[in-house]
C-alpha cells in the first residue's frame, strides 16, 4: 500500500524543474485564495494535473493560501464590491449576467471576484519571486535543510526510504 | 573524430496525460460525492440563506429531492423570531415544490407550484435559536402590554402619599399670613402714634371756642383774632395730611391682612378639591383598561391576520436588499444585475399553505411570491377562505403586497364571524384576576402598508360574553363588577406606525364607563381620610384666624377712629370763624357810627 502511494507520489512531484515548481505555487495560490466550490477552481485543478506542474507545490501553495485567504476575505470582499457596485461597470455586470456561462462562473460574488482578480494581479510577482526563492533554495538552503536533525529524523521513516528508492 | 554512444534525451511532452486521468477521476469522485450528499448539501444551504434572510436561525428537519420532474421535499422547518428567539415564528411541518428546469439553468429559481402544510406561528422551540440580526418588531408592543399589566395597580389611592404630592397650600397661606401679621402689627403702631389723638381734638375745639367767643372792639383786636386763628388753621390742616397718611398705611394694612386672611380661609377647601382631582387622575389608568385586559390576546390574533406582513414581508424585503443581509465572515454578497423586463430571479408562481389553529386547518392560497415585483409587474396575492370550521363560521382574508423602491406596499382586508372563544385568562394579579369563559367574536377590518408604514383599523365584536372577576378591594372590584356585567364588547382596534414595529391601541366603551366609575369609586374609597384631613385643614386655618382676628379688628377701628377724626378736623377747618368775626366788628362798628 505504501508502495502504491509512493509511486503515486513520485509520478506527481516528477516535474522538479524550477518553472514547474513556480507555476505550481502560482495556481495553488489562485485556488488557495478564492472561494474552493467555484468552476474556475476546477479549470485550475486541469491545469495542474494535465501540465507538468509539480503537484507537491500546487498542494502545499493551496493549502497555505487557503489559511492566508481567511485573513484577506474582508479585502476581497471590498474590492469585489467596489467593482460590482460601481456605476461605471454596470453594462459589462449586466452584460455578463445574461449569460450562463459567466453565471455559473459567479463572477457577481464580491469575494469570488475580488480574489480571483486579485489572484491574477499576484500572479507574475508570485512567479518571479517564487522562481528566485527556488534557485536560491537549490543552490545555498537545501544542504543546510537537509542536515537539520527533524528532517533527518523524518528521512529515516519507512515511507520516506520506499518514496526514495522510487525516486532513484 | 570520436562518436558519441549517448542516446539522444527525447523531449517529453508538456502534456502529463496521466493527469487528465486524475483529473476524470476526481470530477467522478466529486460528482458522486454531491450525488449522495446533496440531500445535506440542500439542507445546509436551506438553513443558511433561509437563516441570514430570517436574520435568525433556521433549522430543516429533512430534505428530499427528486429528479423527474425536478421538485423539493423539505419537512420541519422552524423559523427562530429574531425579536423572541426562543419562539419560532413560523413552523412548517412540511414543503413540497416543483422547480421549473428551464429557469434553474437560466440560474432563476421557479417553484411552478409550492404546498405547504402544517404552518403554525409563534411555536415554543426547543432551545432558543441564534439570532444573527436582532430585530425588534412587535416587541415592543409585547413588552407595552406585560408593562401595562404590571403597572396596573389595583391597590386603593393613599391619600397620605397623595397630600404629600399635591404640596397643600393650608400651611403655606397661613405662614404668609403669620408674616403678614408681624409686620401689620408694626404698621398699627406706627398709625396709632401718627394720628391726632381725642385730646388734641378736644383742646382744638376749645381753641377755636375761646376766638370765636372773644369780643371784637376794633380792627386791631380783629387782626389779632384772625391771625390767631390762621395759626390753628395751619395745624389742622398739618394734622389732617399726618392723618391722611396714616389712613392710606391702615387701609392698605387692612387690606393685606383681609387678603391673607381670606387665603388661609379659603386654602383648606382648595386643598380638599385638588386632592380629589388628583385621586381621580389617579384612576385615569384604569380607561385603557380594554388594551390591558385584551391587548396581548389581540397581539396574538394579530399575528395570525398580519401573517403576510409579519413573516413574509421582512424576508422578502431583506432578500430585495443586499446591504440588509450582512454577510458573516468570508461569507460576501451576492450582486444581482437583472434588468426590468428580466424575470424575477425567484419566483413562487403559485402556494398552497396550510395553517394551523388548534384543531383547525386553513389553507391560504398565494400567487406570485417574489421579491421583484416591479420585474414581475404583479404584487403577491394570498386569499383565505373558510367556513363552518369548529373554531368560527366565518373566515374571509384577502390580500396583495409588492416591494417598491420605498419599501413595502400592501393591502388587506379581513371578516371573521362566530369565533369561540373559551376560558381565557385576561389577568391573574393578586389583587384581581378576571377571565373570559366564553365569548363569539366577530371581527372586520382593513390594513394599508404604503413606504412599509401601517395605517388600518378594525372593529372586534365579543358577544355573548360570560367573564369571571375577583378583586380583593373596593376599587378592583369596580373594574370586576363592570367586567362581570358585560355581555358584548365592542372593540376599537387600531395600527399605524412601521412595519417593523408597529403600534397597536385599543378602545372600548368599557374604557369611557369604568373612567367615571372609577373615579367615583376612588373618591368614595377615600372619603373618610379626606374628611379627616378636611378637619385637619380646617382647625389649623380657624385657629389661626382666630388667634389673629384681633390684630385685624384693631387695625379696621384705628381705621375707623381716624375717619372720625379726619372728619371732625373737617368741620372745624369748615367752620367759618372768619366771617363771624368780621360780622361781629362790623356790628359794632356800625353802632359807633350809626346812631
Amino acid at each position: 500500500m505504501l508502495t502504491l502511494l509512493a509511486k503515486f507520489l513520485k509520478a506527481l512531484n516528477s516535474e522538479s524543474g524550477v518553472w514547474a515548481l513556480a507555476f505550481a505555487f502560482v495556481l495553488g495560490m489562485m485556488m488557495g485564495f478564492t472561494p474552493l466550490w467555484r468552476l474556475h477552481n476546477l479549470v485550475i485543478v486541469l491545469i495542474a494535473l494535465l501540465f507538468r506542474i509539480n503537484l507537491t507545490g500546487f498542494i502545499l501553495s493551496f493549502v497555505i493560501c487557503s489559511g492566508i485567504a481567511y485573513l484577506l476575505d474582508p479585502w476581497f470582499h471590498q474590492v469585489g464590491y467596489a467593482l460590482l457596485s460601481s456605476e461605471n461597470w454596470q453594462p459589462l455586470w449586466q452584460t455578463l449576467y445574461q449569460s450562463a456561462f459567466w453565471r455559473v462562473l459567479q463572477f457577481h460574488h464580491t469575494i469570488t471576484l475580488g480574489s480571483f482578480l486579485l489572484s491574477v494581479l499576484f500572479t507574475p510577482v508570485v512567479l518571479a519571486v517564487s522562481y528566485v526563492v527556488i534557485t536560491r533554495y537549490r543552490t545555498h538552503i537545501q544542504a543546510w535543510f537537509n542536515k537539520l536533525k527533524l528532517v533527518q529524523m523524518l528521512k529515516a521513516n519507512r515511507f520516506w526510504m520506499i518514496y526514495s528508492e522510487l525516486r532513484r | 573524430m570520436s562518436t558519441s554512444n549517448q542516446t539522444p534525451v527525447a523531449r517529453r511532452s508538456t502534456i502529463r496525460w496521466s493527469g487528465l486521468g486524475v483529473f476524470l477521476i476526481i470530477c467522478g469522485l466529486l460528482f458522486a460525492f454531491s450525488w449522495l450528499l446533496l440531500d445535506s448539501i440542500l439542507k445546509w444551504s436551506i438553513e443558511r440563506s433561509l437563516g441570514t434572510l430570517n436574520g435568525a436561525e433556521v433549522n430543516v428537519n429533512r430534505v428530499e429531492h427528486r429528479w423527474s420532474p425536478l421538485g423539493i421535499k423539505v419537512q420541519g422547518v422552524q423559523l427562530t423570531d429574531p425579536a423572541q428567539p426562543e419562539f419560532n415564528r413560523l413552523v412548517i411541518e412540511e414543503l413540497m415544490a416543483d422547480v421549473s428546469v428551464e429557469q434553474l439553468l437560466l440560474g432563476r429559481l421557479h417553484l411552478e407550484e409550492l404546498v405547504a402544510t402544517g404552518i403554525r406561528v409563534h411555536q415554543l422551540r426547543s432551545k432558543p435559536g441564534e439570532v444573527y440580526q436582532s430585530l425588534t418588531e412587535q416587541g415592543n408592543f409585547k413588552q407595552w402590554t406585560l408593562d401595562s399589566l404590571a403597572e396596573l395597580n389595583m391597590a386603593l389611592p393613599d391619600v397620605d402619599e397623595i397630600v404629600a404630592r399635591i404640596g397643600l397650600q393650608t400651611p403655606v397661606a397661613i405662614e404668609k399670613a403669620k408674616s403678614s401679621v408681624a409686620e401689620q402689627q408694626a404698621v398699627l403702631q406706627q398709625v396709632k402714634q401718627e394720628i391726632p389723638t381725642a385730646e388734641d381734638l378736644k383742646r382744638y375745639e376749645e381753641e377755636l371756642k375761646k376766638l370765636t367767643d372773644v369780643d371784637i372792639k376794633n380792627p386791631a383786636q380783629l387782626q389779632q383774632v384772625q391771625t390767631q386763628f390762621a395759626a390753628l388753621k395751619e395745624q389742622f390742616e398739618a394734622d389732617r395730611e399726618r392723618l391722611k397718611a396714616a389712613k392710606e398705611l391702615a387701609s392698605n394694612a387692612v387690606a393685606t391682612l383681609k387678603t391673607d386672611f381670606d387665603a388661609v380661609k379659603n386654602a383648606p377647601a382648595s386643598d380638599l378639591q385638588r386632592a380629589q382631582q388628583l385621586i381621580q387622575f389617579n384612576s385615569e389608568g384604569f380607561t385603557e383598561i380594554t388594551a390591558v385586559l385584551f391587548g396581548e390576546q389581540m397581539r396574538q390574533w394579530s399575528q395570525y391576520i398580519l401573517l403576510a406582513y409579519d413573516t413574509l414581508a421582512p424576508i422578502l424585503a431583506r432578500s430585495a436588499d443586499e446591504s440588509l443581509v450582512q454577510p458573516q465572515r468570508g461569507e460576501g454578497v451576492w450582486f444581482e444585475f437583472t434588468q426590468a423586463n428580466e424575470p424575477p430571479s425567484f419566483l413562487v408562481k403559485k402556494a398552497t399553505t396550510e395553517f394551523v389553529w388548534g384543531e383547525t386547518r386553513v389553507d391560504a392560497n398565494w400567487t406570485n411570491i417574489t421579491h421583484q415585483h416591479q420585474q414581475l409587474g404583479q404584487p403577491t396575492t394570498f386569499q383565505v377562505r373558510s367556513d363552518q370550521s369548529p373554531l368560527w363560521q366565518l373566515l374571509n382574508l384577502n390580500g396583495e403586497l409588492a416591494l417598491t423602491d420605498n419599501g413595502v406596499d400592501a393591502k388587506q382586508q379581513w371578516q371573521v364571524k362566530g369565533v369561540t372563544l373559551n376560558e381565557l385568562g385576561l389577568s391573574e394579579q393578586t389583587e384581581f384576576t378576571a377571565s373570559l369563559v366564553r365569548a363569539l367574536v366577530d371581527s372586520e377590518g382593513a390594513v394599508s402598508l404604503r413606504n412599509s408604514m401601517f395605517d388600518g383599523g378594525a372593529t372586534v365584536k365579543l358577544l355573548d360574553m360570560v367573564v369571571t372577576a375577583e378583586a380583593e378591594n373596593r376599587w378592583a372590584d369596580v373594574v370586576a363588577t363592570a367586567l362581570r356585567q358585560l355581555q358584548r364588547l365592542d372593540i376599537n382596534a387600531s395600527i399605524a406606525g412601521a412595519l417593523a414595529q408597529p403600534e397597536f391601541s385599543f378602545s372600548s366603551d368599557l374604557d369611557r364607563q369604568l373612567g367615571s366609575a372609577l373615579k367615583n369609586a376612588a373618591l368614595d374609597a377615600s372619603k373618610t381620610e379626606l374628611a379627616a384631613l378636611q378637619t385637619k385643614l380646617q382647625a389649623e386655618s380657624s385657629g389661626f384666624l382666630g388667634a389673629n382676628q384681633d390684630v385685624l379688628e384693631g387695625l379696621t377701628a384705628l381705621l375707623s377712629d381716624a375717619e372720625q377724626r379726619d372728619k371732625k378736623l373737617e368741620e372745624m377747618l369748615k367752620a367759618k370763624f372768619e366771617k363771624q368775626l368780621e360780622d361781629q366788628l362790623k356790628d359794632r362798628l356800625k353802632g359807633l357810627f350809626g346812631r
